[in-house]
């Protein structure tokens, strides 16, 4: 399964309209256009539903 | 000052450490605006470039089309000053506005930053404590017309060459 950036279906570009979106953020249509064309949303893990050694908290210990 | 009489300074917005800068500015009576695109430059009477990272500052000054605009606002006379990662956007090999090659990164990695009491030629008041996290030094750079002027450890690093209105300094400055 694809999540985050760097998982995702084109990584520089969604991390180039993060960044894009995270500069203009007082500005709606940038941070709109700045979110088209990305192909599928974001997807990624909900914390809670990680056990044990996929929390990122229990790992390297 | 009166609110409406305070100059209206420009602080580059893209990335880094504008919101710190704007803080000052507004506490010595300036109205400030953050600049992220060419128009925002309209009608300001001084222009600030932060610390940051200056790759991801190039980077976002690309995207922005602000290069040109930058150039063109500060070649015709707004004074500007930039500060660590401001200091290597204004040299020869980015915006080439001040006549100087920065070193980046040039007192080494993040855990040689320091803090140091420097003497500025020029600039009443006693030493500038300043902050040098992952600081350029000013490794090149054409006759100093003005002051302030200032070095640490025999390595230039406030400078104002060539122009009045252009000043430059590697580090963070408390006072």
């Amino acid at each position: 399964m694809a999540r985050g950036i760097f998982k995702s279906e084109d990584p520089p570009g969604r991390a180039r309209a993060i960044v894009e979106a995270t500069t203009h953020w007082q500005d709606p249509e940038r941070v709109a256009g700045a979110s088209r064309g990305l192909g599928p949303a974001m997807i990624s893990l909900e914390s809670s539903k990680l056990e044990g050694e996929q929390l990122l908290a229990q790992r390297g210990s | 000052m009166a609110p409406d009489a305070a100059p209206l300074i420009g602080v580059l917005a893209i990335q880094g450490d504008f919101e710190a800068h704007g803080r000052v500015l507004r506490r010595l009576g300036a109205n400030v605006r953050e600049v992220r695109v060419p128009a925002d430059l309209e009608d300001v009477a001084g222009l600030v470039i932060p610390g940051g990272e200056s790759t991801t500052i190039m980077l976002g000054i690309e995207r922005e089309r602000l290069a040109g605009p930058l150039r063109a606002v500060v070649r015709s006379g707004l004074p500007v000053l930039g500060s660590c990662a401001g200091l290597i956007l204004l040299d020869r090999a980015h915006l080439g506005l001040m006549d100087m090659t920065a070193e980046r990164n040039a007192f080494g990695r993040q855990i040689r930053s320091f803090e140091a009491d420097i003497e500025l030629a020029g600039l009443p008041g006693g030493p500038l404590h300043a902050i040098f996290i992952r600081a350029p030094w000013i490794a090149a750079h054409g006759p100093d017309r003005r002051d302030p002027r200032g070095s640490f450890d025999g390595h230039p690093v406030v400078r104002s060459p060539g122009t009045d209105a252009r000043r430059c300094l590697s580090q963070r400055a408390e006072r």
